[in-house]
């Protein structure tokens, strides 16, 4: 890690969902913290949290295991549901604005498919600006 | 034996779906709160108005047969397409459309979105 990066949110997988290969096809990856229902658990990767001080922002580093991917646009809901339920969803469409209030968005091409007790992070350097939801 | 109500849960601004007819049983009786933090508002008005019973889906579990209704805050992936999937009647707090890769599963009958509290009504 460099000087000035800061971890907002940090996370162990628990587990992963038999339907997240399905959804990594559609370049989805839905995460949820390990006390989700569990109807929830068939299509997530589960963890549990040990840094939970934000969610992502534009220009934040998310890093799914080894692979780490830019943040491009992020919904109005996400903030909320990442802090709340440890919820996110992050999709391959690499759009600058997010078509769903709880989309993460990141470049297109495949999302790695995680295993359990592979780190879930989210990292950003100093001076990334806050969202502007106004 | 239980006395229940039925309401009727109508699309807020923005929102789709519905409207949802919502009549807990002694089988069904279950008001699911999906939310985190707690029993949302929606959900507690629905609980109150039917005399169904409010349930926080983040602290404790439920078979799916045992849920009136789901109450989700979904940002349009996963929860709007798990419970209507099973079957489910589904009301989503924020103003959702069908998306994703569960859509197909997302219908009018089972679904509406945009929901506040007022938009939960004695039948």
């Amino acid at each position: 890690m460099s000087t000035g990066t800061t971890t907002v949110y940090d996370t162990t997988v628990t587990a992963v969902g038999e339907q997240v290969p399905a959804f990594l096809e559609h370049g989805i990856l839905i995460f949820f913290g390990d006390h989700a229902p569990a109807e929830l658990h068939d299509i997530s990767v589960l963890h549990r949290v040990t840094v939970c001080d934000d969610g992502p922002r534009p220009g934040d580093l998310v890093h799914l295991g080894e692979e780490t991917l830019e943040v491009l646009a992020v919904g109005d809901v996400v903030r909320d549901n990442l802090l709340n339920l440890g919820h996110m969803d992050i999709k391959a469409d690499g759009l600058t604005e997010a078509k769903l209030p709880g989309d993460v968005c990141v470049r297109k091409g495949p999302i790695p498919l995680l295993a359990t007790g592979d780190a879930f992070r989210i990292t950003r350097q100093e001076n990334t600006p806050e969202q502007d939801h106004s | 034996m239980s006395e229940y109500k039925s309401v009727v849960v109508s699309k807020g601004r923005g929102g789709w779906g519905g409207p949802l007819t919502v009549l807990p049983t002694d089988d069904r009786p279950l008001v699911a709160s999906i939310t985190g933090g707690g029993i949302h508002p929606v959900a507690q008005r629905i609980a109150d108005l039917t005399g169904g019973q409010a349930f926080d889906g983040f602290k404790s579990s439920a078979p799916f047969d045992k849920i009136a209704v789901a109450v989700i805050d979904c940002g349009g992936t996963a929860r709007v397409g798990v419970y209507p999937m099973k079957k489910v009647l589904t009301v989503d707090v924020h103003a959702t459309s069908p998306a994703g890769p569960l859509a197909q599963f997302i219908t009018e009958e089972l679904f509406v979105s945009g929901v506040k509290p007022e938009d939960v009504q004695e039948t």
